[in-house]
């Protein structure tokens, strides 16, 4: 089902031959691994080599920076191929759109969920979230805020909160040993 | 102060009462365009409680009268987060979440989470788990498709048929209550086989609905398929040929419609689907008509499978032995099926720990419906329901 890694690199020679490596991963296969400038080079001459078909576009957040994944597969000769550019935390995306118009949603959700800007592309805007989320959500500095996280600070609040009560109360009567006292 | 003017009519008057309105009423002319008065074009929100909009799907739609010149989907209404939410959670808990996504067919997604699942952990799946899923993945086709058939219509404007989709709906909704325990929300589907195994008297009522309901498809066809007004309703509406299709990434009846006959059963082949035959139909025009025609011989296909599943199901265990706490070495791996929108795929990243480091799920309706703002303009309003309709979208998937 893999393609021809040789195949790939004589599709690929127009790029220059430091801009992007080949690498075979296990579990994936072939994945051309570049950076920003080239990403765009890449992706056309793969789609001039057959690889017409645009499965997804993704991000991940490898801890270093953010990775862009365009998972494209031929589907006469049913081959994968993955292009993995790495971008700075808060980078930019040039948007493959003219290339494989099947990003126009998927590239939006991207730059919205790893906080990247999005250049070249028709309709550069949020797609899930509005614009008062406080972080690009997937990123693993995000933190997700269990039910339990959730509950416990609650119940903590009101706790803290019929203490509080307590004390004014306590403050504001005098003590009822002293009232005991007095009378 | 002076009186407020008074509409009256001489006819609910009674006899000799009347009295002439001192001044004359001048009914206010309305401005129009016949007047001189500039057009513009308009835009409009279609949705998110529009009632032919599947969910929570909003259009943004520019008009002009009643075309559209330009259009826009605004999504995310039922964003919860599941690709992040799975990030904290077990590999055995992914399930819960993959139903969902897609609300209509949960066995699918639950399958291609599985599926990764399997490969990072390297897992063999017993035989018959393999023949389950595929059983269960063809049952959950139909009742998603006869959700679509009856939607559709009305979108196109009919009622009966979504009540004769619903009580077919319901009967496998019963069954796969009794084998899965859910009617929905599944989990059916675990890293390493399936849940439960089917009972005797469960798959006696799956073959007594598969031999009835060929049946039950000519009804539907009676009804919609043959009637002149929702044909061409249907007809040369919305059209997407091929290389449009292939380059928005439609998958499923939507790139089948447009002539392209790609089907991961067929072309990657999973669960037991290497060992069934069936055919791949595929449209000509690209128009919703093909999408329509396509899933309803889906309908058939599928119903010919479960009979195949039933009548080849192999004897052994459902399920494979799983540790409790899954911690896969760290990797990646892409499971895709073939769900009833589409190719469903599940990317997924370990970094050894017990909870997956990423999980991306590629959901085949925010692909197709991107074709949308493609093929909308220049469609009328009533158009654009029936072609929106014809793309069979479930916003529980794209928004994730």
């Amino acid at each position: 089902l893999q393609p021809d890694v040789t195949a790939l690199r004589k599709a690929l020679a127009s790029v220059a031959a430091s801009a992007a490596t080949i690498d075979e991963v296990p579990g994936l296969g072939v994945v051309v691994r570049t950076g920003p400038d080239a990403a765009l080079e890449v992706l056309t001459a793969l789609r001039d080599a057959g690889y017409t078909y645009l499965l997804s576009c993704f991000g991940i957040d490898t801890g270093e920076g953010v990775e862009a994944v365009y998972h494209v597969r031929s589907l006469s000769r049913d081959g994968d191929v993955r292009v993995r550019v790495s971008l700075p935390y808060g980078g930019t995306v040039r948007s493959a759109f003219h290339v494989y118009p099947g990003v126009l949603y998927p590239e939006r959700e991207l730059a919205e969920m790893f906080g990247l800007v999005l250049e070249g592309h028709p309709n550069p805007k949020r797609l899930l979230t509005t614009e008062d989320v406080p972080q690009p959500l997937l990123l693993k500095s995000s933190e997700v805020r269990h039910d339990a996280d959730v509950h416990r600070r609650e119940v903590t609040a009101v706790r803290e909160r019929i203490e509080a009560a307590a004390a004014e109360r306590a403050a504001a009567a005098p003590a009822p040993e002293a009232d005991g006292e007095e009378a | 102060m002076a009186e407020p003017r008074r509409y009256t009519t001489t006819r609910l008057q009674p006899e000799g009462t009347y009295q002439a309105p001192e001044q004359p009423v001048v009914p206010v002319r309305v401005p129009s365009g016949v007047d001189g008065v500039g057009t513009e074009n308009l835009v409009i929100n279609m949705g998110p409680q529009h009632p032919s909009t599947h969910g929570v799907l909003r259009l943004l739609i520019e008009v002009d009268g009643e075309r559209i010149v330009a259009a826009e989907g605004s999504i995310g209404y039922l964003h919860r987060g599941i690709e992040k939410l799975s990030e904290s959670r077990r590999y055995h808990q992914l399930g819960t979440l993959m139903d969902r996504s897609d609300y209509l067919s949960g066995i699918h997604t639950e399958l291609a989470a599985a599926m990764a699942t399997e490969q990072l952990a390297g897992i063999e799946v017993p035989e018959k788990a393999l023949w389950l899923r595929s059983l269960m993945s063809e049952v959950t086709r139909i009742s998603s498709h006869v959700v679509f058939y009856g939607t559709l219509g009305l979108d196109a404007g009919g009622m009966g048929q979504f009540l004769y989709a619903v009580r077919d709906r319901e009967k496998l909704l019963d069954i796969l209550d009794s084998v899965t325990g859910s009617r929905m929300m599944f989990n059916y589907v675990r890293p390493g086989g399936v849940l439960n195994d089917i009972t005797p008297e469960d798959a006696a009522a799956l073959r007594t609905f598969a031999t009835e309901f060929p049946k039950y498809l000519q009804e539907y066809h009676d009804l919609l398929t043959g009637n002149e007004i929702f044909e061409r309703r249907l007809r040369d509406v919305a059209v997407m040929d091929r290389a449009t299709a292939i380059a928005y990434g439609a998958s499923g009846p939507v790139l089948r419609g447009s002539g392209v006959a790609y089907d991961v059963r067929k072309e990657r082949p999973y669960a037991a689907y290497d060992q069934l035959t069936f055919e791949v139909p595929v449209g000509t025009v690209g128009d919703s008509w093909d999408r329509y025609m396509v899933r309803m011989e889906e309908l058939a296909i599928s119903n010919d499978l479960i009979l195949q599943c039933l009548d080849g199901m192999p004897e052994g265990d459902h399920m494979a032995k799983v540790p409790k706490v899954l911690r896969p070495p760290a990797g990646e791996a892409w499971a895709e099926v073939e769900s009833p929108r589409g190719l469903l795929g599940v990317h997924l990243i370990s970094d050894g720990s017990d909870v997956p480091a990423r999980l991306h799920l590629r959901g085949p309706s925010l692909y197709n419906l991107q074709t949308m703002e493609d093929f909308l303009p220049g469609l009328f309003i009533a158009d654009a329901v029936v072609g929106v309709g014809s793309l069979d979208i479930v916003l529980g998937e794209i928004d994730r």
